[in-house]
Parts: structure tokens; C-alpha cells; sequence
């Protein structure tokens, strides 16, 4: 092989993050199943230790995960993409207008709309590959004008109901044990996680990541990988847009907001650098674990309930989560040469 | 004149949506209501002038709404507690320096992407606002509203003091050996560091001085009318974001200026009447507004040469 | 308002004491209510009643919503209280169809399910706490503009965001009646505000710019009525320019006063919270049972009951006359 191989440090560094997370998130699920699950005054186990409140767990985090997962490709080509939750929530609207207005059968509809997540995403990767723009800024405006088209179909007011019992097992009931969205989540987390980690062009995206000039030097197809990625985000996001609203029994224009945060600091948090050239999916799954058992952990703790407190703390904790991510993981950058000059001084 | 292409071009646009509703819907121009909606922008324009440089440096901040919020809030309940006017305007500017501060520590201490940074500070800031004051209004005792003076004194004042801060902004980029720093930085931060300039500490006070218009800024808008609203602020970073990218200022650093800004704020800022002048629905805002953006980001990227990619 | 630092203080005790175990040594019966959106005042007002109910009953009440106006969260929050064990929970649904699955899911794990001012569907709750019906509101509204504009001439409605649901019955209702009634009057737009008092400052001055004919503006958001009358306020039409909305007494004493806001159109809302409070209670203990048709609710005396809803009475409208008597 001719390409310089990524030194073995570098592996053992990625290694121990994901082993840090891992500890880390089993801590913190320890914690509220500890803090988190009583005896009601019914008598029942309730809370955090329950099955059915892991499953919800599970059912809630399938879409920041599934964004997490069209994420992680993106970052570590260097690249961003703000416009995820957008698309999700314009996406619900496609679906909901092609069932409803159209006429069209569930599986068409969702067909239909997997195809428009796939155009959204075009739209970024074609303005980011060809125009050259930085993907900061395209899907910031994206990012709006997703919106802004949800809007604009429903005239902000219309939300999409009644979807038949078939389409609502998606996301409200369970299959072969498992929530079924947890099956659509295991499949496309294989899918990314082989992409990035056993084809060449997950080797390309680290590449890109590293240097995107360097990488046309080295004749790598730079501007394929980087449509690959943005596509796939638009499409990865189109599913989700289908499970939320399976799972709300809902379309409306304002589906997925907020979401990207959630998404990008799952990502981060997995330890693939925002910088892009270093990443895993393993993380990404680790991360978005790591902050769902977060954010519904300390929904279940009884003292943050009557402190009527539960969004913001999961609001601020998050925030503070990744702002602790970001520092963590550019520390040892910082530190090791003052480590150097304290050696060698 | 090739250099200010787009500055001019912005302009262009923005004359014709001006001459449209002067055919289409002439009753745009009426004195009261014009000055209204200009001193309704004027924080807005405050701002932009701050995120201009900031991005100029080649950074960005998305956390200015709720910084405007927070300040907001501090500078009416400063106000309420009795504190004087002009203290409460130092104090304001304070704040929001402070908070600027800290995404500058993180951004230009740290190394870490603005864009992620003030991603946190954003959520960071909202939802501590939200646990604190719950939504709750803050009430501006008398003689606060327009600082004491008569409405249309106030409504001056208050357009004066942004075009005095807009040709401030304007003349020191251009003439203060402070601002080519910025642009300097903004273009090639290695390059800037081998002839002399300290890109760490330059990066940094962008973002105090932005911080520090956010403070202002919320000054600005409190007075305009009795009550503060914690919420007040929401989406604001995307507006001014928008109105400074659509003017010009390129989001690669290095290039744009505020005049740009400017330009691309009064477009924008023009949509909302616009619509409801031209008897439009409302729910084409939205839209219009990311299609501009859009349409602005793409001349960037057809006009200019493929220069540094990345996430700027 | 309790400071952050308070706040942190009793976090700090509780999560020291917040053994397993311990949570079920309370007694009491644990009433859960949630508001569309935390902060809205109007959702405040309806705590203060329900808090006062609360302590009268000798209930628990646990108030926990959104921050701002979120079906997914509004599920995400009835999940927590049935781990909790909550006995009753009683909600202001931000989509029907989307808590009704949520609910139900309560009902079947032995919670008493009830609605107040938006409802769910009815077969996810026992009853619904209803302030005035959608039909009563909207007719109200455009009854008061039709007076105030002696039948004549034409309006504007600003409205919250586009996607709020209540606001689009009313919306319904107030053409309905338009159409019906008022054959002389033209509803001429329709602007969202985003539920930002400055927003609705900035349309409503671009509305009387654009519409030179405008005779009133109607907000039908708590956050717009005030943003409505300073806009009118500082056009210089204080009088020419009439604003009526949905509104909280305390948001608009002032503008009320100077003679800019004519009329306030709501519901107490204080006693909204109190009556829900009331009927979980009721529902709860067993006292409150399908068919019923009248509710005792301490001290505000007897409500009727129609069908599976709780009637609160018909709107009520604040003006100059009246609105120093109220406080919220």
C-alpha cells in the first residue's frame, strides 16, 4: 500500500475515547437506574429500571440517532450539515401531502419521500461540490429554506393525521421484541458503520478530512465522496422524518427542530473530531447513547421532575456536555507541548 | 469597482424591491411607519455590523440571540431596580462582552470551531434564561422607554446611534491598522502570525466586541417599548447571519465589509412589509428568506475562484 | 420567581435525599398538569388557580411543560409522570391526535386522564376542563370588533405562529362568524407573530401602513395584544386604530388605561386551573364519574357538565371598567 498508514497511536487514542465513553455511559446508566427507579404508590416498578422505559429510550433517540449517523460521514470529511432536522421535518410534510392530498398508498408515499430527502441532499452536495461553497453556509441556508418550504406546503397550518394502524407500528409498537424503528436504526447503523469503516470510500472521507487537497492529489474521487455523503444525509433524514411522524401519529412543518444540536454533539461526543480525518461510528452509536440515557435519565429522576425542570436541565446539560466534549478532546492538543517543555526544561 | 461587486449588487437588489413597492404598494413610504420599522432594525444592524467582523475573521457565532436575550432581560431588570439609564447601557455592553468573551476563550484559546462552540453557548444560554425567568415579562418602569425622551426624539436617537456605530464600524476596517488585522487574520491566520499579528488575541476580541453590540444592541431594543420579553431574540442570529452573508461578507473570512451588511439587512429586513404590503401570504417568509440567502451564496461561489474550501 | 440559586439549593437537598424507596413515602395524591408552553403567562395564571386548589385539596401538583409549544415534548413529559406514578394527569394538548397515544397509554397504566383548555382526543381522557368553547371564543371576538367598529370596515387578525392549533379554531370561528353576521366588515390579513411581543409590534405597523383603511386589529396571542397597541400606540392611531385580543389583564392594564386597547376578551383563567384542579381531584377519588352532570369546585361553587365537558362559562371581557380588579 502505498498511502502513509495513520500511525498506531493513533488508533489507541481513538480506542481509549470510545472505551472512556463506554465507561462513562455505563456510570451514568448505573446512576439513574440507581436515582431513577422506584416503587410508585400503585406499588409498581417504575422509572428508569423498567423495560418498557429502556424501550422508550430507544424509541425516542432513533431519529437524533439516525441524524447522528448521516452526521458522522459528513464530519469527518471536514465538512458540516445544519440543515438535517430541516429536511427531516420537510420530509414528514412530503410524506403526510402524498398520503393525504395525493392519494398515494403508505409504501408509495414513503418511497416518494425517501427520493426527496435524497434531493435535499443533493441540493447541498451540489452546491458544496460543484460551486465549491463552504457547507457551513449552504446549509445554514438550507437549513431555512427546508423550513421555510415545510411551511410554505402546509400554509404553517395544515398537520397530517390519521395515518392507518400499518404505518403506525413503525414507530409505536414493537417487532420480534424490539421497538420496531430500533430494527430500521440497527440496519442503517450497519449500513454507515460499513461504509465508513470497510469500504474505500469511508478511507476516502478520512482523507478529505485530513486534507481535501491533498486528497485530489492523490486522485481520490473527492467530489463523488462528498455528494455520496450529503445524499445519503438527505436520504438518512427522510427516514427519519418517516419514523417520527410513526411515531407522533403526526406530520407538522415544525418536525425535527432542534434536532441537529442533539445530533452534532452525539458525533463529537463519540470522539470523531470536528475537524474531520478522525472518526467512528461505534462512537457516534456510544454518543447518541450517552445523551439519550441522559436526557431520559434525568427526566425520571423525581427531584428534577418536581423542579418542573426537565427540559431545560436536559437543554443546559447538553450544551455543557458538548462544550465538555470539545474542551476534552482538544486538551491533550494543548497540553502536551507544555508537557514537552515541563520535560525537557 | 470590480472589488465591491457584490456590496453593489446588493444594493441593486435591494433598490429594486424598494422601486417595486414605490409602483406596487406606494404606501410603504409613509413617514411614521417607515421610521418605525427602521428603529425596529436598528439593534439588528448594531449587530451585524459586530457578526460581520467576526465572520470577516473567518469564524461565526450563533449564539447572539440568546446573548440579546440575556442581556435583555439583565439590562430591564437593572432599569427596574432603579439603576440609571446610562449605567444600565455600560452595564448591558458588559454583559454581553462577558458573554462574548467566553466563546472567544473557547474559540481562540482552545482552537474549538466557533460553530460548534457557540452551538453550546447558544443552548447553554436559552434554556438557563428559560429556568431562570420561565417566560416571564419584565416590566420597564416609566421614563425608560425612549430613554425619557419624546417617541420621535427616541426614534432618532436610536437610528443615529446605529449609523454611528455602522460608521465606526466602516471607517475603523478600513483605516485602523486594527482592522486589517481582522481581515488579515480572517484571510490566512498562519501568514498573519509570521508578519507580526497575533491571531489568538485578534480572534478573541472580535468576539468581545461583538458580544459587546449584542449588549447594546439589547439596550436598544428595550427601550423601545415598556415590557421586555425573555423571549425576544429567538431566530435573531440567523437574521443577522443571513443579512451579513447576503451582503457580501463572505463566509471564508477575509472579504466583505458592513456597508454589505447593511445593504443585505434592509433587504431582508424588507420581506415581512413587503409581503403584507403586497397582500402575500405569510407563510411564504420563511422560504423567501432562505432563497435569498441561497441565491447570494451561490453568486459568492460562481463569481469567486475555488479558493479555501473547508468549513470556514 | 425563584432564583436559580434557590433552585440549586433544593436540588442539592433532594438529590442527597432521592433514595429509592423514599419517593413513595408521600401519600398524598400526586395531580400532574401541563401547560402548551411553560413561560406563556396565560399557562401561569392557570398554575396560580390550580396551586390554590392544590393546597385546599391537600393534592400534590406537579407543573411541567414545554418551553415552547411542542407536541414530541408534551409526550415525553406524560411518559415521565406515568413512571412516576402520578394519579391524575390533566393536560393542554398541543396536537390532539399526537398526545392522545401518549394518554391513552396513561389510562391503561391505571392514570386518570384529564383535558383542559385545548382537548385531546376523547377517547385518551374522562373528561375536558373546557374555558369556552372555540366557537364561544371566535364569536366573542368578532362580536366585540364588530361592535367596536360599528359593523363596518376592515380588520386585522395577528396571530401567534401559523401552526398553533387553538388559534387556528379560533381564526375558523371568527370568519365563520364574519361571514355570517358581518357582511360590512373584511378580514384583509392574517400575520403571525411568533408569539414575540416585538414581532407583533414590527406587522402590526406594517399592517396599518399597508392597509390605510384598517379599523382594527385583532391579537389573537397573549404576547401580541400588547405588541398590537404599542404599534398603534406609537403610529400616533391611539383611537383611529382599535386593538382587541386574547389577552392577560396584567399585559394590558396600561394600554387599557390610555385608551389604545378596547377590549380584552379571555377567561379566568386562574379559575381554569382551579376547576382542573377540582375535577382530577374528583375523577381521582371516584367522586367524578362518566354521565355526571353538574362538579363541585370548592370555592367557585357549581359547574355544569355537557356531555364529557366541564364548562368554565363563557368568555369574559376585560376592559377599562373592570381589568384593575384582576391580577394575572
Amino acid at each position: 500500500m502505498s498511502a502513509p498508514r495513520p500511525p498506531a497511536a493513533w488508533k489507541a487514542a481513538l480506542l481509549r475515547h470510545e472505551t472512556l465513553l463506554l465507561a462513562v455511559l455505563v456510570a451514568e446508566w448505573l446512576l439513574f437506574y440507581h436515582f431513577g427507579t422506584t416503587t410508585n404508590r400503585r406499588g409498581l416498578v417504575v422509572g428508569f429500571g423498567t423495560l418498557d422505559r429502556q424501550f422508550d429510550i430507544l424509541r425516542h433517540s432513533c431519529e437524533i440517532g439516525l441524524l447522528a449517523l448521516a452526521l458522522t460521514p459528513i464530519i469527518l470529511t471536514a465538512g458540516i450539515d445544519l440543515s438535517v432536522g430541516s429536511l427531516l421535518g420537510l420530509c414528514a410534510i412530503v410524506f403526510g401531502k402524498l398520503w393525504h392530498d395525493g392519494g398515494l398508498s403508505i409504501p408509495a408515499a414513503a418511497a416518494l419521500t425517501l427520493l426527496a430527502g435524497a434531493l435535499g441532499g443533493g441540493l447541498n452536495a451540489g452546491l458544496i461540490t460543484r460551486l465549491r461553497l463552504p457547507p457551513l453556509i449552504v446549509t445554514l441556508g438550507t437549513y431555512s429554506l427546508f423550513r421555510g418550504l415545510a411551511e410554505a406546503i402546509t400554509h404553517g397550518a395544515v398537520t397530517y393525521t390519521d395515518f392507518p394502524a400499518s404505518f403506525l407500528f413503525l414507530g409505536q409498537e414493537r417487532w420480534l421484541g424490539l421497538p420496531t424503528q430500533a430494527w430500521l436504526f440497527l440496519l442503517v447503523a450497519a449500513g454507515v458503520w460499513l461504509l465508513v469503516h470497510s469500504t474505500t470510500f469511508g478511507r476516502a472521507f478520512r482523507v478529505i478530512g485530513f486534507s481535501p487537497e491533498g486528497a485530489r492529489y492523490a486522485g481520490l474521487p473527492v467530489g463523488r465522496c462528498l455528494a455520496l455523503v450529503y445524499v445519503l444525509a438527505g436520504l438518512i433524514s427522510a427516514l427519519a422524518g418517516l419514523i417520527y411522524t410513526a411515531r407522533l401519529g403526526q406530520a407538522k412543518a415544525d418536525a425535527g427542530t432542534g434536532y441537529e444540536l442533539f445530533a452534532i454533539t452525539a458525533v463529537v461526543l463519540g470522539g470523531t473530531s470536528i475537524f474531520g480525518g478522525r472518526g467512528s461510528v461505534t462512537g457516534t452509536l456510544l454518543g447518541v447513547a450517552a445523551i439519550a440515557v441522559l436526557k431520559n435519565g434525568l427526566a425520571c429522576l423525581p427531584v428534577v421532575i418536581r423542579m418542573n425542570a426537565a427540559e431545560e436541565m436536559s437543554g443546559l446539560l447538553t450544551g455543557v456536555l458538548l462544550l465538555a466534549a470539545l474542551t476534552g478532546s482538544m486538551l491533550p492538543k494543548i497540553l502536551s507541548p507544555l508537557l514537552r517543555r515541563a520535560q525537557s526544561g | 469597482m470590480k472589488r465591491y461587486f457584490r456590496e453593489i449588487s446588493v444594493t441593486l437588489a435591494l433598490g429594486l424591491v424598494l422601486l417595486g413597492l414605490a409602483v406596487f404598494a406606494p404606501a410603504f413610504y409613509q413617514p411614521q411607519p417607515l421610521l418605525s420599522l427602521v428603529t425596529r432594525e436598528a439593534p439588528t444592524l448594531v449587530i451585524a455590523c459586530g457578526m460581520a467582523l467576526v465572520i470577516i475573521c473567518r469564524q461565526i457565532d450563533i449564539s447572539v440571540g440568546s446573548q440579546f436575550s440575556v442581556c435583555s432581560v439583565a439590562a430591564g431588570l437593572l432599569a427596574a431596580h432603579g439603576w440609571p439609564l446610562p449605567l444600565v447601557v455600560v452595564a448591558a455592553a458588559v454583559i454581553g462582552a462577558g458573554l462574548g468573551a467566553v466563546n472567544g476563550v473557547l474559540v481562540a484559546g482552545l482552537r474549538l470551531p466557533s460553530i460548534v462552540v457557540t452551538l453550546a453557548t447558544m443552548v447553554t444560554l436559552r434554556q438557563g434564561l428559560n429556568l431562570l425567568r420561565q417566560g416571564e415579562f419584565v416590566n420597564l418602569p416609566d421614563g425608560v422607554q425612549w430613554f425619557g425622551l419624546s417617541q420621535t426624539a427616541g426614534q432618532w436617537t436610536l437610528v443615529g446611534a446605529a449609523l454611528a456605530v455602522l460608521v465606526a464600524c466602516g471607517l475603523a476596517m478600513r483605516h485602523l491598522a486594527a482592522g486589517r488585522w481582522v481581515y488579515a487574520v480572517g484571510t490566512d491566520a498562519e501568514a498573519a502570525r509570521l508578519a507580526g499579528i497575533r491571531p489568538q488575541l485578534v480572534t478573541f476580541l472580535v468576539f468581545v466586541l461583538l458580544g459587546a453590540l449584542t449588549g447594546l444592541a439589547a439596550m436598544m431594543n428595550i427601550v423601545q417599548s415598556p415590557q421586555v420579553q425573555p423571549l425576544a431574540g429567538a431566530g435573531l442570529e440567523l437574521k443577522v447571519i443571513a443579512a451579513v452573508v447576503v451582503g457580501g461578507v463572505s463566509i471564508s473570512g477575509g472579504r466583505g465589509n458592513v456597508w454589505g451588511a447593511f445593504a443585505g439587512l434592509l433587504l431582508l429586513a424588507c420581506v415581512a412589509p413587503a409581503l403584507t404590503h403586497l397582500r402575500i401570504e405569510a407563510y411564504w417568509e420563511k422560504a423567501i428568506q432562505g432563497a435569498i440567502i441561497l441565491l447570494a451564496v451561490v453568486a459568492d461561489g460562481l463569481r469567486s475562484r475555488p479558493g479555501k474550501g473547508g468549513r470556514g | 420567581m425563584k432564583s436559580l440559586l434557590s433552585r440549586l439549593a433544593v436540588l442539592a437537598v433532594l438529590l442527597a435525599a432521592s433514595v429509592p424507596g423514599l419517593a413513595a413515602a408521600d401519600a398524598r395524591l400526586m395531580i400532574a398538569m401541563m401547560p402548551k408552553a411553560k413561560g406563556n403567562a396565560y399557562f401561569l395564571s392557570c398554575k396560580a388557580g390550580a396551586d390554590q386548589a392544590a393546597k385546599e385539596l391537600g393534592v400534590e401538583l406537579l407543573f411541567d411543560g414545554p418551553t415552547d409549544s411542542n407536541a414530541a415534548k408534551q409526550n415525553e413529559i406524560v411518559d415521565n409522570w406515568i413512571t412516576l406514578g402520578v394519579d391524575v394527569i390533566a393536560v393542554a394538548a398541543e396536537n390532539k391526535e399526537g398526545i392522545s397515544t401518549a394518554l391513552r397509554k396513561a389510562q391503561q397504566a391505571g392514570v386518570k386522564v384529564i383535558t383542559y383548555d385545548a382537548d385531546a382526543l376523547p377517547d385518551a381522557r374522562s373528561f375536558f376542563v373546557n374555558q369556552a368553547t372555540p366557537q364561544g371564543i371566535g364569536f366573542a371576538l368578532m362580536d366585540e370588533a364588530a361592535r367596536l367598529c360599528h359593523a363596518e370596515g376592515e380588520f386585522a387578525i395577528i396571530t401567534a405562529t401559523l401552526t398553533a392549533a387553538n388559534q387556528r379554531e379560533w381564526e375558523k370561528y371568527i370568519r365563520q362568524r364574519l361571514a355570517d353576521k358581518y357582511p360590512k366588515m373584511q378580514l384583509v390579513a392574517v400575520r403571525p407573530s411568533d408569539d414575540l411581543k416585538d414581532k407583533a409590534q414590527s406587522e402590526a405597523t406594517a399592517l396599518m401602513s399597508a392597509h390605510p383603511d384598517l379599523k382594527l386589529l385583532m391579537a389573537i396571542c397573549t404576547p401580541g395584544v400588547p405588541g398590537a397597541a404599542e404599534a398603534v400606540k406609537q403610529a400616533g392611531k391611539t383611537g383611529t386604530v382599535k386593538v382587541i385580543g386574547l389577552g392577560l389583564p396584567n399585559e394590558n392594564k396600561r394600554y387599557v388605561h390610555e385608551g389604545v386597547t378596547d377590549s380584552v376578551v379571555l377567561w379566568n383563567t386562574t379559575d381554569l386551573g382551579y376547576l382542573t384542579i377540582y375535577a382530577g381531584v374528583a375523577l381521582a377519588k371516584g367522586e367524578l364519574k362518566p354521565g355526571a352532570t353538574s362538579i363541585q369546585a370548592g370555592k367557585l361553587g357549581t359547574f355544569e357538565i355537557v356531555g364529557d365537558n366541564i364548562m368554565l362559562g363563557k368568555p369574559y371581557i376585560f376592559n377599562k371598567d373592570n381589568i384593575d380588579q384582576f391580577d394575572f
